[in-house]
């Protein structure tokens, strides 16, 4: 996409995300070309739509088409739209395994699992589609009941012929690297709320923007934006697995950070729920823990550098 | 010459004469020591042409783009051939004398300081002037040829090697501020002129209190216009954190490496480690950024504090890990090797502090990146 059509496509996006959220939204995005905006750059629209879905506390079931299409499927967000199953909470395994011929499932799935046919169900060995009507699904109300996660839980069986290799860490890789949009993109609008907030109330007689203590706050907050966002263009760059983790484990951790003191500067007003700002603690809070939290990640990270005795050479200038 | 011809020619010049560049002395050195070295590095990377590239031809360059002059100081760096922290002067320093010296200045200078024939220094803090650099007071007043100096600066680094040093001097009143600041090119040489160098906590003469009294600078060294001096020191920053600290993330990259390399098991947890290496990621994949923003003809501004911050941050971050991973060496060691980790272990420590500290840096993220408003 050239600059103008880039301009032109956020434009777009960027009114479905600000008119619907859930169901609306996919058949919105389905409308807007944002399938083959993927496909042919898939940096443009990730980022663009999930930035988005972090920064308006909307939701879509983009990441099932993320994950999918790196598992060398494109079901699109329309008719014949497929749910991957994604790891439970803090995991980024396979959420399948296999017993001889039973396969134990337990995971989540966003929240249009309910209206699909179909969900891509991998395990460590490869994947299967299989219909949802065979998934025990729980809707999950919990800290974020916005986000209309599903837990699913279920055993099935299906036959090798039924089961395909599929390159589930590049699809991790490419689902951390959405998630981390949207927690970026969530962690702005926090800040953003933050920092409109501290210019408007007055204290001492002077707006509470003016103490060095608020003010450090929340360029601590910019400070950590601005390195997940960098760490998540490299990750771009890159493509690696590697680069996608530490992607993550930043915006994770950059989140958890900026809604702490977003909320601190808010104080009284940002702890109710006549503000805003508690959809996106809690929306960061849960985003953190898909398909790896910032702590579990960070341990592997570490752990994995601490066996190789040596530190990978990463984006050369 | 781009960068993808740059860096194997430059790779493989550089495995060829790993004997002429290698240093004279074992381990850390001394200051004299890697001061020499430093010279001879440059030297050899100049006359060979490779110190050339990224530098205008007007000042002895080769021309192409400053990615040229990052990738340099990343080899020379990487490869231990020189220290992250002197080499970069000459990123900070050299840029500055293109934008402001006069043409014919700038022709003679920068040559030699990019051949490591000369060493600069940069005369900004004073004793009453810190972290509030508009309120700096070292006095030039004009006579008929020029300018008579009186004043004292501190913190100035290398200014016992220095010819030259890039002086931000007051011209206007005392209330003046940010408006009557002049900057001029002294030569270090001048009469009246007196260095006293500051031993820091690493044992390392690093830097001075330097003394003027009543120096005199002809009129031609002034860089700018008289009480353009802020306009100076305002472009020089935004340098200061580029080029010169894309070079000292890949020194951190290198002690990181080494260190994970010569941990005992069990002396760091996998957290300690995994967070840590998160964070250098983090800093090279904005700095990078820089470098290109830089090399598009981009002017830096305020947005360049956030690269200070992080490499700030994960420096001492880095070598937090070390000292924990390697107490024995830093705490207890006096061999060589433990040195000189301990060395850096606790220069590490100043890196919130010069440059401008942590809290300036925040502070310019809120005033100018989040438009705070003023802070009082």
């Amino acid at each position: 996409m050239d600059v103008e059509e880039r301009e032109l496509f956020a434009k777009s996006v960027g009114r479905a995300a600000a008119q619907h959220s859930g169901p609306a939204l996919d058949a919105a995005l389905d409308d807007l070309g944002w399938v083959d905006a993927h496909a042919a750059d898939p940096q443009v629209a990730v980022s663009t739509l999930f930035g988005l879905q972090g920064s308006t506390n909307v939701t879509s079931s983009a990441l099932d088409h993320v994950l999918a299409s790196a598992l060398g499927l494109a079901p699109g967000l329309g008719e014949g739209a497929v749910s991957v199953v994604l790891p439970h909470l803090g995991s980024w395994e396979p959420p399948a395994r296999v017993y001889g011929g039973s396969v134990s499932v337990a995971g989540l799935a966003t929240a249009g699992v309910a209206e699909r046919d179909h969900a891509l169900v991998v395990a460590e060995r490869g994947a299967a589609v299989v219909p949802a009507a065979g998934l025990d699904l729980r809707p999950v109300h919990g800290l974020d009941p916005r986000l209309g996660l599903v837990e699913v839980t279920a055993t099935i069986s299906w036959t090798d012929a039924e089961v395909a290799p599929v390159p589930w860490p590049e699809a991790v890789a490419a689902g951390q690297r959405a998630l981390a949009h949207e927690l970026v993109g969530a962690s702005r609008a926090m800040l953003d709320l933050a920092r409109v907030h501290a210019l408007e109330r007055i204290q001492f007689g002077r707006p509470i923007a003016s103490f060095q203590a608020v003010r450090h706050r929340l360029a601590e907050s910019l400070v950590a934006i601005e390195a997940a966002d960098a760490a998540l263009a490299g990750a771009w760059d890159e493509r690696t697995p590697f680069a996608a983790g530490v992607a993550k484990a930043l915006a994770g951790r950059g989140a958890r950070t900026v809604a702490r003191h977003s909320q601190q500067v808010l104080a009284g007003i940002g702890f109710t729920t006549e503000h805003p700002l508690h959809r996106y603690v809690r929306r960061v809070h849960v985003l953190d823990r898909l398909l790896g939290d910032a702590r579990s990640l960070t341990r592997r990270l570490g752990d994995d550098l601490l066996a190789r005795r040596s530190l990978p050479s990463v984006l050369p200038l | 010459m781009n960068l993808g011809e740059f860096r194997p020619a430059l790779d493989r010049w550089l495995d060829e004469n790993t004997a002429a560049l290698a240093p004279a002395h074992e381990h850390r050195g001394s200051l004299d020591e890697q001061m020499a070295q430093l010279a001879k590095v440059k030297r050899l990377v100049f006359d060979a042409g490779w110190m050339r590239w990224g530098w205008p031809e007007r000042v002895g360059g080769l021309g192409g783009s400053p990615l040229l002059r990052g990738y340099l100081g990343e080899a020379l760096t990487a490869r231990d051939l020189v220290e992250p922290g002197i080499y970069s002067m000459t990123e900070v320093l050299a840029p500055t004398m293109i934008d402001f010296a006069r043409p014919a200045l700038a022709a003679a200078m920068v040559p030699r300081l990019l051949r490591g024939e000369e060493t600069w220094c940069q005369g900004f803090s004073e004793p009453g002037t810190g972290s509030n650099l508009a309120s700096l007071s070292c006095r030039a007043t004009r006579t008929g040829d020029g300018w008579r100096v009186s004043g004292q600066k501190v913190w100035t680094s290398l200014a016992q090697y220095a010819q030259r040093c890039v002086l931000l001097t007051r011209t206007g009143t005392p209330e003046s501020a940010h408006r009557g600041i002049t900057a001029l090119f002294v030569d270090m040489d001048s009469p009246g002129i007196t260095v006293r160098p500051l031993e820091t906590m690493h044992g390392v003469e690093e830097f001075s209190e330097v003394f003027f009294d009543d120096v005199a600078v002809p009129l031609d060294r002034m860089l700018g216009e008289e009480g353009q001096g802020w306009s100076v020191a305002m472009d020089l920053l935004p340098y200061e954190r580029s080029t010169a600290l894309w070079h000292r993330g890949a020194y951190l990259h290198r002690r990181l490496d080494r260190f994970l390399g010569a941990v005992p098991p069990g002396a760091v947890t996998a957290a300690e480690v995994g967070e840590v290496v998160q964070q250098l990621y983090a800093f090279r994949a904005r700095s990078r950024t820089t470098q290109y923003r830089l090399a598009a003809g981009e002017r830096l501004g305020p947005e360049t504090s956030i690269d200070k911050i992080l490499l700030a941050t994960t420096e001492q971050a880095v070598f937090d890990l070390i000292g924990d991973g390697l107490a024995g060496e830093v705490v207890l060691g006096d061999d060589p090797a433990s040195e000189r980790l301990r060395a850096e272990f606790l220069y590490s420590r100043a890196a919130t502090i010069y440059g401008g500290s942590a809290e300036i840096q925040r502070n310019i993220v809120a005033r100018r990146l989040l438009d705070l408003g003023a802070d009082r």
